[in-house]
């Protein structure tokens, strides 16, 4: 799961004039926040992508005998009110906020840039149209609007599933997961993409009246490679470090999500999930509530100085 | 200028309405019947007498086309009823304008503690750009901006239990002048002081280049002096830009660290209002967040040239 696609090879092999992305690599290593932020991103996709095959317990086991433990070495996070092992649900989790992020951020940047593309390039009524549904969405509490959809989506979905199952006996819609899928990622998606569009909107106006534009098109070049060649490099830096801020986000709020009980299913760990059970015994079990919490803390923080410093490094003249 | 506000005021209107109507259409569609909503909840046999059901669905209108009803709902509203609770029968008023004050105060509490805070420490870091100072501030912003306000809360009670026997740890509402709010109010006040910060700082570094701050240098004023009067005054007008966001960043958090904190605000009342699907509720809780970041969006709009006058020159050509 390679989340952070900082140089891209096949690009610095073709064109050995482009030296964009190695330059910017290099200031982001001397960018010490960076590079940590980067070093935890790679950790936390690693658990991601394998960990669920390293743990020393099943998330689901149960030991009825070992209730509440508190960190130890056989349980690192300790054990929850039935006796799971807390660190095991931890790197379950780890798969769920990665997963959610990586979907939602790839739907929002789908979306977002389509439109913000358009927008931008045929301008008039289109761009009216597309400005005014970016600013409503920016301009309500969107964080309550996608918990309302949830909320009030999620059991007549469900039930209509029910009575398909039973009218067509096709296990697929047996499958809560799909519920989830199509209910946490899509709406979350729905409030995550006006900053893409508006990103990309920005960027193609302020390119398309560049000199070096114009210049190209004064030489005769097509279309579509002043498209590859001038503007879509240009328009990608600020969008890499968009995504990686985005992902953070959507991180965030899929945990806020099942935190307040909107969520992926409870039986899938979520760190969100764990949080709220965890706050409903923190004066007596500290550790149910700190170790999620710390886990989503470093994961957030993480993908925030990443993003700082590849801006700093893919825009080194600090242009907004 | 009135008629700016004016203007403003009616483009909301049909934003506003579009959510309203995704809203009530959700729970129109959504939640299912609402007699069923009300009378499974309370005790007796009601929701099991099909004639009883139809009279009261009769009378209180619900066999109306959905846009009719809809349509009545923003009548009764623009008349100040907002309707009744359907889990406790209470107006939705009433429940309103009792939580309304808490998460008011707190929020106003922390937009001031904002202010004193982060505009200082975004100069402190400008000035003393790319040393260890700045860096400090900087990576504590970044750090603050990316912890969830229900991670903080959690985290820093869990902190205090370790030092402090468990009847003391601040929990519940006592006023703004009860030590019971530090914790919720700093916490709600994270996001929005690394926000204010990171501006400042970038608006400092933009105006310490300009040419009236070098004149003011080289002509020996005070380096106090040029710091309140030339460079605070022009960084102010990008801060309070960012009001509309710190108010989204509140709202947001405010449901969050009220639900932590066991504040009786309106947080806690739309999270209640979620679990019960009480639909009125969350409908009335939609209304006030969206009508708060469009006033305070408004606000800047109306505060901005006073403090740049050449944005007057902007607006009347647009």
């Amino acid at each position: 799961m390679s989340v952070v696609p900082v140089t891209t090879p096949a690009e610095t092999d073709v064109e050995p004039p482009v030296s964009l992305w190695r330059d910017a690599w290099h200031r982001l290593r001397r960018n010490r926040l960076a590079v940590f932020g980067l070093m935890v991103v790679v950790i936390l996709a690693f658990t991601a992508a394998f960990g669920p095959y390293l743990t020393p317990y099943d998330f689901l086991s149960q030991d009825l005998s070992a209730r509440n433990l508190a960190p130890s070495m056989s349980h690192l996070f300790g054990t929850d009110d039935l006796g799971r092992d807390v660190f095991s649900r931890v790197v379950y989790g780890t798969r769920t906020a990665f997963l959610v992020a990586v979907v939602v951020t790839f739907i929002a940047v789908l979306i977002g840039v389509s439109l913000g593309a358009m927008a931008g390039f045929f301008g008039g009524l289109l761009d009216k149209i597309v400005m005014w549904l970016t600013d409503m969405t920016m301009s309500i509490p969107n964080l309550l609007l996608v918990v309302v959809i949830n909320a009030s989506l999620k059991s007549p979905i469900s039930s209509w599933m029910e009575g398909r199952y039973l009218v067509t006996l096709n296990p697929i819609y047996r499958e809560t997961v799909w519920v989830d899928f199509l209910l946490v990622f899509g709406s979350m998606a729905l409030i995550s993409w006006p900053p893409y569009a508006r990103l990309v909107r920005a960027q193609v106006l302020s390119i398309r009246s560049r000199p070096y534009i114009t210049a190209a098109q004064a030489l005769g070049l097509t279309n579509r490679i002043i498209l590859m060649r001038y503007v879509v490099p240009n328009a990608l830096g600020p969008l890499i470090v968009a995504v990686s801020a985005g992902l953070g986000t959507a991180m965030v709020l899929e945990s806020a999500f099942s935190f307040l009980g909107v969520g992926v299913n409870p039986p899938t760990p979520s760190w969100g999930n764990m949080i709220s059970d965890g706050l409903r015994v923190w004066q007596h079990y500290p550790h149910l509530l700190a170790a999620p919490a710390a886990v989503l803390g470093l994961a957030s923080v993480a993908f925030s100085f990443l993003g700082d410093g590849l801006n700093d490094a893919l825009n080194p003249r600090g242009a907004k | 200028m009135l008629r700016y506000i004016a203007t403003r005021f009616v483009v909301w209107i049909p934003s506003v309405l579009l959510v309203m109507l995704g809203v009530y259409a959700l729970a129109y569609y959504g939640a299912g019947d609402p007699i069923k909503l009300i009378f499974l909840r309370a005790p007796g046999d009601v929701a099991y007498n099909p004639e009883r059901i139809e009279a009261i669905r009769e009378s209180a209108g619900l066999n109306r086309p959905f846009l009719v009803q809809f349509g009545s709902y923003i009548w009764n509203l623009l008349h100040g009823n907002f309707g009744n609770s359907l889990s406790s029968g209470r107006s939705v008023w009433a429940m309103v304008s009792a939580a309304a004050p808490v998460s008011f105060k707190l929020a106003l509490c922390s937009v001031i503690l904002t202010a004193v805070v982060a505009i200082p420490l975004g100069l402190i870091a400008a000035l003393n750009q790319n040393t260890r100072t700045d860096y400090a501030i900087l990576g504590s912003a970044l750090f603050l901006w990316a912890i969830p306000a229900y991670v903080a809360g959690p985290m820093l009670m869990v902190l205090l239990i370790l030092v402090l026997p468990g009847s003391a740890v601040p929990y519940g509402w006592g006023g703004i002048f009860d030590v019971r709010i530090l914790l919720p109010l700093f916490v709600l006040s994270f996001q929005p002081i690394a926000l204010i910060v990171r501006q400042t700082r970038a608006a400092v570094i933009e105006v310490l280049s300009e040419d009236f701050v070098r004149t003011a240098r080289a002509k020996g004023v005070p380096e106090t002096m040029v710091a309140l009067r030339h460079i605070l005054r022009p960084v102010l007008t990008p801060v309070v830009t960012q009001l509309g966001l710190i108010m989204i960043t509140i709202v947001n958090g405010a449901i969050f660290v009220e639900l932590v904190f066991g504040l009786p605000g309106l947080g806690r009342l739309t999270v209640k209002a979620l679990t019960n699907t009480d639909y009125p509720v969350i409908l009335a809780v939609t209304l006030i967040g969206s009508f708060l970041v469009m006033i305070s969006n408004l606000l800047v709009d109306v505060l901005y040239p006073l403090l740049d006058p050449r944005a007057n020159d902007i607006r009347r050509s647009r």
